[in-house]
């Protein structure tokens, strides 16, 4: 049986949690540069995952459950976030340097007695 | 006894000569055909005792009852003469073929293909089974195709060999319906017995059709008007074949057919009215037009067509009697005409040429052959004291029975022409003069091998025409065995008593002298051509007319339908699918609605969001559909949404394998993306109605379907599985267990398709090149593999596979199995290949540009039909598993099944499928890094 206490920090992690997302979603909504957003899922994101999963874990503790899982969840989040976070702004980059099709090359100039080299 | 007749040259004969034609020589071949048609001759003979005392030898086995296939074989008489014919004239054939194929045609090819065509010929007439004679005739149909195209490097071979085929297979097929209704009628499909109620099956208000079906196969198999064209372009066949087929055998079954059938034809009204006329017409056409051929066999050719159509002008009268002219002149036709085609493959053998207009006196330097060739022409001319003229004199007599008067003039009018032919086929090749330019301006006597069976037939005609009594004990009985009843006291002599028919005999004798001498007054039969006179109404024309006329229609049902446009490909589909659906779903009749049940305030909870999810996306892409990278991601949220909903529903099976394939299309989506425009182009507002049209119709019928089946109460069966998947099936997965134990079949059915649409996909797409938008200007800063990524799929990598055998290991009793494992193998191996570059991984795997995936493929269904036949081996059915809980030291209790085996096949196949499907789209990628490198 979950004592209030515990509960009333569940509900804490659970709440701090979804904050974070929501912030997160707002960020990534607001912010006008791709490298800007990045800031927004990947900080806030990973946070309010985090503390989702505190919360779970303290459930599941409460329960007699060990939490595994979630230290795994824990451990494959931290692990991918940051390189799809790298990923995203390599890609954002790579955008920023490709400008459409490059000019036509320049033509040669006319000579005076109108033939071309 | 009879099954030996037929098996040993079905399968000793053709697999002795294939094996030693490559090997041992042609001579050896031969030698090796030859014994086995002479052991089929000797076991058809053990038989002949019973036979010949009027009785009848019969052979059953079961083969496919269900359909009223049985191997049924039944010799009486009239089987019997015609195996001793197929056999005895095919021994001569094998003979002389050892010295007429040169040194440079496949011997192996073509005896093994004679022998298949002697088993099928053997079938038809042993058949005692209507629907076993259809197979055995079909089979004929495929090997004469396969031995007139013969020299298939020859462009008329190959023609004529194809025309042969659609013709008579045509024919074969109506005649398979006719036989198949025959059988409804009679209510079995044993010939013996449905001739033994001829009069009660004729008096069915069926019958017609049955018979015109049976009829027209025999006409077509049988080259009779209209149908003949075949047979003369069919002579671009080596000469043994013309010889074995087109004379003495093959067009011979659609006679023997109507005479094994007579007593049900016999009496009926139509059948007279059809096969009569139609044997008149190629009689007579045929003997004309054989006059004019300056071909050698395409004399011949003709001149059969028109002695078939003698015998089917007999067959036609429904009489006893003419069933006796009907068998005699087969008897003697397949005699006198096998020792002309042989005769003619001598000439032609020897000078190089078949052009009656060049190849003239040759009686000086083929005088031996020129004999015999002249001896069978005489048959075939009709002249006393040679076996043709006593058919012809029967034939006489039986046409003066005949109802209509114009039936013995036309007789003669064709008896005239065919004593014109066959002097010129004599005069024209043995005389006239002296040889034109010939390609072998040497000709001389070939090997007595080639002449001795020439030799033996032509003493035959010689022997039966001053003898002819030695027949009538053979004809007797062959006639009663037809016509199912006795037949009249016969007397064959050479001088019958003196009435209309020795008048018109002799009319035809001088009549057909006279012609043949005024047309070749200055040689004017060699300056014309019948060809340019029928020009393009000629059989063959039309026919090729018509094929073409088949060809374009189907060519423009194809352009019209596969316009290589995916979006139309697709909308057919959706439309059919909807047709489909609303014409077979047995849709409530009255509109109540049953009351649905109450969803509780928790589940709204969930579901509410859950949907808004799902609408916002749908109608998102309505607005964003355009921008297909936007939709492949909006896509993958619906789908996403529906794996939380499988998840809440209690079906974690559902929703890991919704999951991860979620996640293997999306990445193959964008990988296929990658060579198509981001923007889908602009659609005229017409179109675009319809596309909303089609939408609308398949999301509405979708949905109400879905609704209808949601609140229908209906009896499920779910209970049934949930009870026997433990005890049953050996585990507590009761997805799993359908999957792999009581479904198995689908799911092998299924991995099968996945396996073959893999492929397919693989084959097509394999080489292609993405289309460059733009060129990529790279930043030193920026690798095309991050290092960060490739760290971390290093790591994961382990993880990923491990988590897959996890799950892969526990199918059978929690969420998992092969399936959802296999997905997860192959989203592991995509991000490896994503990380490390195709190339990289290419070469890691070895994946030798997919071959070894499409192995893999090969190898995973090979598991899973190799665990179904192991169920054999224990005497049940297909797919049958097995399982047990058996303790070990160390390990406790290991949950067994053999299903896992099965699954295991599972796992495989999926791997290798989506391996297989992604390989072609990475290795387009390289190519195009390949090409920047090369440009730059």
């Amino acid at each position: 049986m979950v004592s209030q206490a515990w509960e009333w920090l569940i509900a804490g992690c659970v709440l701090a949690g979804t904050f974070f997302t929501f912030v997160g979603a707002i960020g990534l909504n607001r912010f006008r540069d791709a490298f800007q957003r990045l800031h927004a899922p990947t900080k806030a994101s990973t946070l309010g995952i985090g503390m989702l999963l505190i919360a779970s874990m303290i459930a599941a503790w409460q329960e007699g459950r060990p939490g595994f899982a979630e230290l795994l969840i824990t451990l494959f989040v931290f692990l991918t976030a940051p390189v799809s976070a790298s990923l995203l702004a390599q890609a954002a980059i790579r955008r920023r340097c490709k400008g459409g099709p490059p000019p036509p090359p320049a033509p040669p100039p006319i000579k005076r007695d109108g033939s071309t080299p | 006894m009879l099954t030996l007749v037929i098996v040993l040259p079905l399968l000793l004969g053709t697999a002795a000569c294939a094996w030693a034609g490559a090997r041992l020589g042609r001579r050896a071949t031969a030698a090796l055909a030859a014994a086995v048609a002479a052991l089929a001759l000797g076991a058809l003979l053990t038989q002949a005792a019973p036979i010949w005392a009027g009785g009848a030898v019969a052979e059953a086995a079961q083969w496919v009852p269900s359909l009223g296939l049985n191997w049924q074989l039944r010799a009486d008489a009239l089987s019997l003469f015609f195996a001793t014919l197929i056999l005895a004239i095919g021994l001569l054939v094998i003979t002389y073929a050892s010295y007429y194929l040169g040194p440079t045609d496949p011997p192996g090819k073509f005896y093994a293909t004679l022998m298949l065509f002697m088993a099928a010929m053997l079938g038809i007439v042993l058949a005692d089974n209507l629907l076993l004679l259809v197979v055995f005739w079909e089979l004929t149909s495929l090997a004469s195709f396969l031995l007139v195209g013969y020299w298939s490097e020859q462009s008329p071979a190959r023609r004529g060999a194809r025309q042969a085929l659609i013709v008579t297979g045509v024919g074969g097929v109506v005649l398979a319906a006719g036989a198949l209704l025959l059988g409804e009628i009679g209510g079995t499909h044993q010939i013996s017995a449905l001739v033994a109620h001829g009069k009660a099956i004729q008096n069915h208000p069926l019958f017609p059709w049955a018979l015109v079906m049976v009829l027209f196969g025999a006409l077509t198999k049988s080259a009779q008007f209209p149908f003949h064209f075949w047979l003369p372009d069919a002579m671009a066949a080596p000469t043994p074949v013309s010889a074995y087929l087109h004379s003495a055998t093959m067009v011979k079954a659609g006679l023997f057919l109507l005479l094994r059938l007579h007593p049900l034809f016999a009496g009926s009204a139509l059948f007279e009215t059809v096969a009569l006329p139609v044997g008149l017409a190629t009689l007579t056409l045929g003997a004309v037009v054989a006059i004019f051929k300056h071909d050698l066999k395409g004399l011949l050719a003709y001149s059969t067509i028109s002695h078939l159509g003698l015998i089917m002008t007999m067959i036609g009268l429904g009489t006893v009697e003419g069933v006796v002219v009907a068998v005699l002149h087969i008897f003697n036709h397949a005699l006198f005409k096998a020792a002309l085609f042989m005769s003619a493959g001598i000439v032609d053998h020897e000078t190089g040429s078949r052009d009656l207009r060049h190849v003239n006196g040759m009686m000086r330097y083929l005088p031996w052959s020129g004999l015999f060739a002249i001896i069978a022409a005489a048959a075939m001319a009709g002249i006393p004291f040679f076996n043709g003229f006593l058919s012809k004199e029967l034939f006489f007599t039986a046409t003066l029975t005949a109802p209509h008067p114009l039936v013995p003039i036309l007789a003669t009018v064709a008896a005239a022409a065919s004593v014109a032919y066959s002097f010129r086929f004599i005069h024209d090749t043995f005389f006239n003069g002296e040889p034109g330019p010939l390609p072998n301006p040497h000709p001389h006597e070939p090997a007595w091998g080639m002449r001795a069976p020439v030799a033996l037939l032509a003493f035959l005609c010689l022997l039966f025409g001053v003898m002819p009594w030695l027949a009538e004990p053979l004809i007797t009985r062959v006639a009663a065995a037809a016509a199912g009843a006795p037949v009249p006291e016969l007397h064959l002599a050479l001088w019958h008593h003196p009435g209309l028919h020795v008048a018109m005999s002799a009319v035809a004798l001088a009549g057909g002298g006279i012609a043949y001498a005024l047309l070749m007054t200055n040689r004017f039969l060699h300056r014309l051509d019948i060809d340019r006179l029928f020009g393009r109404r000629a059989g063959r024309w039309l026919f090729a007319a018509l094929v073409a006329r088949m060809v374009r229609t189907a060519a423009w049902i194809t352009r019209r339908t596969e316009t290589g446009s995916l979006t139309m490909i697709v909308a057919l589909v959706w439309v059919s699918a909807l047709a489909l659906v609303h014409f077979t779903v047995p849709w409530p009749q009255t509109a109540s609605t049953p009351a649905a049940p109450q969803p509780t305030f928790s589940t709204l909870l969930v579901a509410f969001p859950l949907w808004l999810l799902v609408a916002f996306s749908a109608g998102a892409l309505l607005f964003w559909h355009a921008h297909r990278t936007v939709a492949v991601l909006l896509t993958g949220v619906i789908g996403l949404v529906s794996a939380v909903a499988f998840a809440l529903l209690s079906a974690p099976d559902l929703a890991m394998t919704q999951i991860a394939v979620e996640v293997v299309s999306t990445v193959m989506l964008f990988l296929a993306l990658s060579f198509l425009p981001k923007r889908t182009p602009a659609i005229p507002f017409q179109r675009r109605l319809v596309h909303a049209a089609i939408a609308v119709a398949a999301g509405v019928t979708v949905g109400v379907l879905a609704w209808w089946l949601l609140v229908t109460p209906r009896e499920s069966i779910s209970w049934y599985f949930l009870a026997e998947a433990l005890p049953g099936g050996g585990g507590r997965n009761v997805v799993n267990v359908i999957l792999v134990d009581f479904r198995g079949y689908d799911t092998f059915g299924e991995i099968t398709v996945l396996g073959v649409a893999a492929l397919g996909a693989w084959a097509l797409f394999f080489g292609t090149s993405r289309a460059q938008h733009c060129t990529r200007q790279t930043s030193q800063w920026l690798e095309p593999h991050p290092h960060l990524l490739r760290v971390a799929t290093t790591v994961m990598l382990p993880a990923a596979l491990l988590l897959s055998v996890y799950l892969f290991l526990r199918g059978h009793n929690q969420p998992g199995g092969g399936f959802i494992a296999g997905l997860v193998t192959a989203a592991a191996l995509l991000l490896v290949s994503l990380a490390h570059g195709f190339a990289a991984a290419n070469q890691w795997v070895r994946a030798q540009d997919g071959w070894r995936f499409a192995r893999t493929v090969g190898a995973g269904i090979a598991i899973a039909a190799a665990t179904g036949a192991a169920a054999w081996a224990f005497g049940r059915p297909f797919l049958t598993s097995a399982h047990g809980h058996p303790q070990l030291p160390l390990l406790g209790e290991l949950p067994l099944a053999s299903a896992a085996l099965f699954d295991l096949g599972v796992y495989v196949t999926v791997v290798g499928a989506t391996l297989l499907l992604l390989t072609p789209l990475a290795a387009a990628r390289r190519n195009d890094r390949e090409t920047k490198e090369n440009g730059r």
